[in-house]
C-alpha cells in the first residue's frame, strides 16, 4: 500500500443523519468513507474491505457499539482493528470503553467536535497506514529471508554434492566435535549404514592403537580452534586398516565465531607403503654395502678406490694393502711417486703415477683392460699382479672416481717359470715328450719328439697323435687303457712311423696324470739299440762261432798233422810197392785239401793286445795297393796327396779295415770313372778345434742321398743292397770312436757331377797313446780282415 | 854238406812226437825228442842243438813260456812254435817263427832251414 492510497473508514450509526454528518467532518481527510446503517452491514463491510478504523455509535437499537465491538474482536483478522466509539459519556460507558483499551480503541463523546473527530480518526488511519506499510516491509522481508534460505540451501546441497564427490573422506562437526555429517564415500568405506551413526562414530573406524591420540588432539583443537592434523589407520568395511591423513578445519561465521569444523580424510596408503618400500630398500642397501666392505675386505684380490676424479684420495681393502705392503690407513695414491713405499713396472718400464690403472681409468673415463704389472716395494720384494680399473661416474655421467682390481699372480707366475723352466728340461731330453688328451689329441709336443718324428710342434699340436704316427701296438689298445686306468702307467715297445716315412721302434712309458684327464708319454727311438743289439748278437755268434773253430781247429788240426806227417812218410817208403805208394799220394793230396779247408774255414784270427807304431800313409799305400785291380778296372783317377805321414799307435788290423771300408766304398760308388783323392795331414791346435790327424778320402761317384743320410752309419744300413753288409760303415765309426775319433761325410750333389768326401779325424792326444784299452780287448773282426792283414 | 842240424822236438802227443821226429830225420835232420817243457830244459842242459820246435799247447808250460825260457838262458838258441791253433798268441815274440801244423811237412822244414840259416849267419856275425 502506498503512503498516498486511501484507506477505508467504516462509519456505523443508525441515524443516517449522524452518518451524513460525519460524512461531512471526515470528508476533508480525503479517504474513502464506507457508511453501515446496522452491525451486520458493518460486518459485511469488514469482510469485505480492509478497514482502517471503525466509527462506532454506541447507542443502537439492534446491536449497541460495545456488543458490535466483541463480536468484531471475537473474527482474528480483526483483533487489531481500531475502533472510535461515539457516545454520550456515562460512567458505565466510559468503564466499558476503558475495557477495550487494550486494542486500538479510542472514543468520542457527544456533541461531536468536528476536530476532534476529525484528528482522532486520521491518528487511527496514519497508524493503519504505518501499520500496513509496516506490514508490507515485514513481508517484503520475509521473502527476501525466504530467498536467502533458498540460496542457502542450494548452496549447502552443492557443498554437500562437492564433498561427496571428492577423492577424500568428509565430515562436519558442531563446535563440541561431534560430527554431524559424514560424506557417501565416508560411509562406503567403513561400510556404516548412513541411519546408523552418532556423532562419536569414527572411534569405532580409527585403529585402536590410535584412537587415544586422535581423541586428545581433537580435544585440544576443539578447545582452541587451531586446524588439526594427524595420520592414522582406518578400518573399512572388509576390517582391513588404510592409513589416512585427516584434518579439521575450523569454520567461522563473519563475527569471528567457530560454527563448526570440516574435516577430510586422505588415503595414505599407497603413500605410506611407497615410504615402507623405500624405507626397506635403504636398509637393503645399506646392507648390501656393508656386505660389500665385508667382502672387500676378505676378497683375495685387491681393489682400490679412488675416491675423486683426480685419484687424490685412493683407499685399499686388506688384500691390496698387503700386497702393495702398506698399511692399512696409507693412501694409495702415492703410487707413481719416487718416494712411494712401492715402485710400479710393466715389462721394464717404472709407470709414473698417471700410467697406473686407476688413475688412467679415472682421467679417461674408459675401462683399462687386464695389464700385467710387476709391484716392487721397499723391501726389494717384487710381485707380480694383473691389474684392470673401470671408471666411477656420477648421476651426471661425469667421473667421480675408479675402482681397480688387483690380482697377485707372483706364485702363478714363479710356478709358470718353473714350468717354463721344465719345458725347456724337457726340451732338452733327447726322448720325445708328449702329452696328449685322452682321445689322443696331442697338447705338448718336446723337441726330442720334433727331432725323432720329423714333425714340428706347430704341425701337430691338436691332432690325433695315434693317426699322426701310425702307431702300430704290440698288444690290443684296450689293453692299454685298461692298464692306464689300472695302475696309471704303461710300459712296452711301439712301431711308429717318422714324418719321411720311417718306421722305428720306440720304448714307450705312458702314465696317466693325477686328475685322470691327460695322459704323459716318454718315448726312445730304440730302433737303432735293437739293431746295435741285433748285430751285437751277430757278432757274438760269429764270436762264439770262432771259440768253436778254436776247439774245432785244435782238436782237427793236431790228428790232421800227424795223419799228414804219417802220408809224408809213407809215401816214399822202400817197403811199399808202386800201387800202395800211389794210393799214399792219393790220400796225402786230400789231406792237403782236408787242410786247406780248415784253415779257410775255421781259422780266426785274434789281433795282438799291445797297439803298435803305424804310419798311415804306408797303410794307405797297402789298401789301395790291394785295390789296384779295382782302381784300373773302373777307370778311376787315384791321386795321393800324403801331406804328413800319419804317426800314430794303433792296431793296424782295425785302422786297415776302417779305410778298406771307405775307399772300398769309394770305388764303388764309381762303376764308371771318376777321380779318387785319398789325403792325409796333420791339424794344428786352431779356432779352439783339438789337434790331430785327418784323412780325407773324396769321390767323384753318384753321392749320397739326403735321405740316406742320416742312416748311413746304422748297422745293415746300405744303399749296396744285396752287395753290402751294411756294417761297413758302422764298424768303422766304431773303431774311430775307440780312438776318440770321428768320421765325418760331405756330399756334394750336382747336376752332372757330386762329390763326396770322408774325413777320419783322430786327435792327437789318442794318436799317440793309442786305442783306449777298455774296448780293444772286445775287437773281434772277421777273417777277411785277417787275410788283408797278411796280404 | 855241413854237419847235420840238431833239432830239439818237444810235444806232450807221443803220436804226433814221434810222426814229426821221423819227418824230420827224412829231411836229414838229427832230432832229439822231449815230452815237455821240463823234458825239453833238462835235456838242453846236457846237449847242444841247433833248434827247439815246440807245440804251443801243452800241459803245464806251453810253447811259448818254453821259448821265453829258453831265450833267457840261451838267447842264440833258435825256438819255433808249431800250433793248430791258427791264433797268434799273445807271448809269440819270444819264438823266432810261429807256424801252423798244417804248414805241411815240406813247408815246415824249409822254414825251419831257414830259421837255421839265419841263426848260423848271426851267430858266424857275432
Amino acid at each position: 500500500m502506498a503512503d498516498n492510497e486511501k484507506v477505508n473508514i467504516l462509519m456505523v450509526d443508525d441515524q443516517v443523519s449522524k452518518l451524513l454528518s460525519y460524512e461531512v467532518i471526515l470528508g476533508d481527510l480525503g479517504e474513502n468513507l464506507i457508511k453501515a446503517t446496522s452491525g451486520r452491514e458493518a460486518l459485511d463491510h469488514l469482510l469485505k474491505h480492509d478497514i482502517a478504523v471503525v466509527l462506532m455509535d454506541v447507542s443502537m437499537p439492534e446491536i449497541d457499539g460495545f456488543e458490535m465491538a466483541d463480536m468484531i474482536r471475537q473474527h482474528p483478522r480483526f483483533q487489531k482493528t481500531a475502533i472510535i466509539f461515539i457516545s454520550g459519556v456515562h460512567l458505565s460507558d466510559e468503564d466499558r470503553i476503558q475495557g477495550y483499551r487494550r486494542g486500538a480503541v479510542d472514543y468520542i463523546s457527544v456533541p461531536v467536535v468536528p476536530e476532534v473527530l476529525r484528528s482522532k480518526v486520521s491518528v487511527f488511519v496514519d497508524l493503519h497506514r504505518k501499520t500496513r506499510q509496516l506490514e508490507k516491509l515485514n513481508r517484503e522481508l520475509e521473502e527476501r529471508v525466504e530467498q536467502r534460505t533458498q540460496e542457502l540451501r542450494e548452496s549447502e546441497t552443492q557443498f554437500r554434492t562437492l564433498a561427496n564427490n571428492i577423492p577424500q573422506l568428509a565430515w562436519m562437526a558442531h563446535q563440541d566435535g561431534s560430527i554431524f555429517w559424514y560424506s557417501q564415500r565416508w560411509f562406503d568405506y567403513t561400510g556404516i549404514a548412513s541411519d546408523k551413526f552418532d556423532g562419536f562414530a569414527w572411534r569405532h573406524v580409527v585403529h585402536p592403537d590410535h584412537v587415544a591420540r586422535v581423541e586428545d588432539g581433537l580435544q585440544r583443537s576443539w578447545k582452541t580452534g587451531e586446524l588439526w592434523e594427524d595420520t592414522f589407520p582406518m578400518r573399512d568395511k572388509d576390517g582391513n586398516h588404510s592409513w589416512f591423513l585427516t584434518r579439521a578445519v575450523p569454520i567461522f561465521d563473519s563475527q569471528g565465531s567457530l560454527v563448526r569444523w570440516f574435516g577430510t580424510g586422505t588415503d595414505i596408503t599407497h603413500q605410506i607403503t611407497a615410504e615402507e618400500k623405500i624405507r626397506a630398500l635403504n636398509t637393503q642397501l645399506e646392507q648390501r654395502i656393508a656386505e660389500l666392505e665385508a667382502i672387500m675386505q676378505v676378497l683375495p684380490v685387491g681393489i682400490a678406490l679412488a675416491h675423486d676424479s683426480e685419484c687424490e684420495t685412493i683407499t685399499g681393502n686388506t688384500a691390496l694393502c698387503q700386497l702393495l705392503g702398506l698399511g692399512p690407513d696409507q693412501n694409495i695414491s702415492l703410487g707413481g711417486r719416487s718416494d712411494s713405499p712401492y715402485q710400479v713396472f710393466r715389462d721394464k718400464k717404472r709407470l709414473e703415477m698417471s700410467e697406473l690403472p686407476v688413475q688412467r681409468a679415472a682421467a679417461t673415463g674408459k675401462n683399462i683392460g687386464t695389464t700385467e704389472l710387476r709391484v716392487r716395494l721397499m723391501t726389494g720384494e717384487e710381485r707380480h699382479v694383473l691389474a684392470s680399473a673401470s671408471p666411477l661416474f656420477d648421476e651426471n655421467g661425469k667421473v667421480r672416481g675408479a675402482v681397480g682390481a688387483f690380482f697377485d699372480v707372483s706364485e702363478r707366475k714363479h710356478l709358470e717359470d718353473v714350468l717354463r723352466e721344465r719345458a725347456d728340461l724337457l726340451d732338452l731330453a733327447s726322448e720325445a715328450v708328449i702329452v696328449r688328451d685322452r682321445d689322443g689329441t696331442v697338447r705338448y709336443w718336446n723337441h726330442g719328439a720334433e727331432t725323432l718324428y720329423g714333425w714340428t710342434r706347430q704341425e701337430v699340436l691338436g691332432r690325433s697323435l695315434h693317426h699322426v704316427l701310425k702307431t702300430a701296438f704290440p698288444v690290443p689298445f684296450s689293453e692299454i687303457e685298461d692298464s692306464l686306468d689300472s695302475v696309471g702307467t704303461w710300459d712296452g715297445n711301439l712301431i711308429q712311423e717318422t714324418r719321411d716315412g720311417q718306421k722305428i721302434t720306440v720304448a714307450s712309458r705312458k702314465a696317466l696324470n693325477r686328475e685322470r684327464h691327460v695322459i704323459l708319454e716318454i718315448n726312445r727311438d730304440i730302433t737303432s739299440r735293437l739293431q746295435a743289439e741285433e748285430a751285437l748278437r751277430q757278432t757274438e755268434k760269429l764270436a762264439a762261432m770262432g771259440r768253436v773253430a778254436g776247439i774245432i781247429a785244435h782238436e782237427i788240426n793236431n790228428p790232421l798233422e800227424a795223419i799228414t806227417n804219417a802220408f809224408f812218410l809213407l809215401r816214399d817208403h822202400p817197403s811199399l810197392d808202386e800201387d800202395a805208394r800211389y794210393y799214399a799220394s792219393l790220400a796225402e793230396q786230400e789231406l792237403s785239401r782236408v787242410s786247406h779247408i780248415t784253415r779257410q774255414t775255421l781259422s780266426f784270427y785274434r789281433e795282438a793286445k799291445q797297439p803298435v807304431r803305424l804310419s798311415l800313409s804306408a797303410l794307405l799305400d797297402d789298401v789301395l795297393e790291394l785295390q789296384t785291380r779295382r782302381i784300373q778296372l773302373s777307370q778311376i783317377a787315384l791321386e795321393k796327396r800324403y801331406q804328413s805321414e800319419g804317426e800314430m799307435q794303433g792296431f793296424p788290423v782295425e785302422i786297415r779295415q776302417v779305410f778298406l771300408n771307405l775307399i772300398s766304398n769309394a770305388i764303388q760308388a764309381m762303376p764308371n770313372g771318376g777321380r779318387l783323392r785319398v789325403s792325409v795331414r796333420e791339424t794344428g791346435k786352431y779356432n779352439g778345434s783339438v789337434p790331430g790327424i785327418s784323412v780325407a778320402i773324396v769321390d767323384t761317384g753318384a753321392g749320397i742321398r739326403p735321405e740316406d743320410a742320416k742312416h748311413l752309419f746304422e748297422p745293415f744300413f746300405s744303399t749296396k743292397s744285396e752287395k753290402g753288409t751294411g756294417l761297413g760303415l758302422w764298424i768303422s765309426r766304431g773303431i774311430v770312436q775307440k780312438y776318440e775319433g770321428s768320421i765325418r761325410f760331405r756330399s756334394v750333389r750336382l747336376t752332372n757331377e757330386s762329390a763326396t768326401c770322408f774325413r777320419v779325424f783322430i786327435p792327437l792326444a789318442r794318436a799317440q797313446a793309442g786305442a783306449r784299452p777298455a774296448f780293444a780287448a772286445d775287437s773281434i773282426v772277421t777273417s777277411k780282415v785277417a787275410q788283408g792283414s797278411r796280404a | 854238406m855241413p854237419e847235420p842240424a840238431t833239432i830239439l822236438c818237444v810235444d806232450d802227443e807221443q803220436v804226433a812226437l814221434f810222426l814229426r821226429k821221423a819227418v824230420l830225420q827224412k829231411f836229414g835232420f838229427e832230432v832229439v825228442t822231449a815230452s815237455s817243457a821240463k823234458d825239453a830244459l833238462r835235456i838242453l842242459s846236457t846237449q847242444r842243438v841247433d833248434l827247439v820246435l815246440s807245440d804251443l799247447l801243452m800241459p803245464e808250460v806251453s810253447g811259448t813260456e818254453l821259448a821265453k825260457a829258453i831265450k833267457e838262458k840261451y838267447s842264440g838258441l833258435p825256438v819255433v812254435v808249431v800250433s793248430g791253433v791258427n791264433e797268434i798268441p799273445p807271448e809269440v815274440r819270444y819264438a823266432d817263427l810261429f807256424i801252423s801244423k798244417l804248414e805241411g811237412p815240406v813247408r815246415l822244414c824249409e822254414r825251419l832251414r831257414e830259421v837255421l840259416s839265419q841263426s848260423r849267419s848271426a851267430s858266424s856275425a857275432t
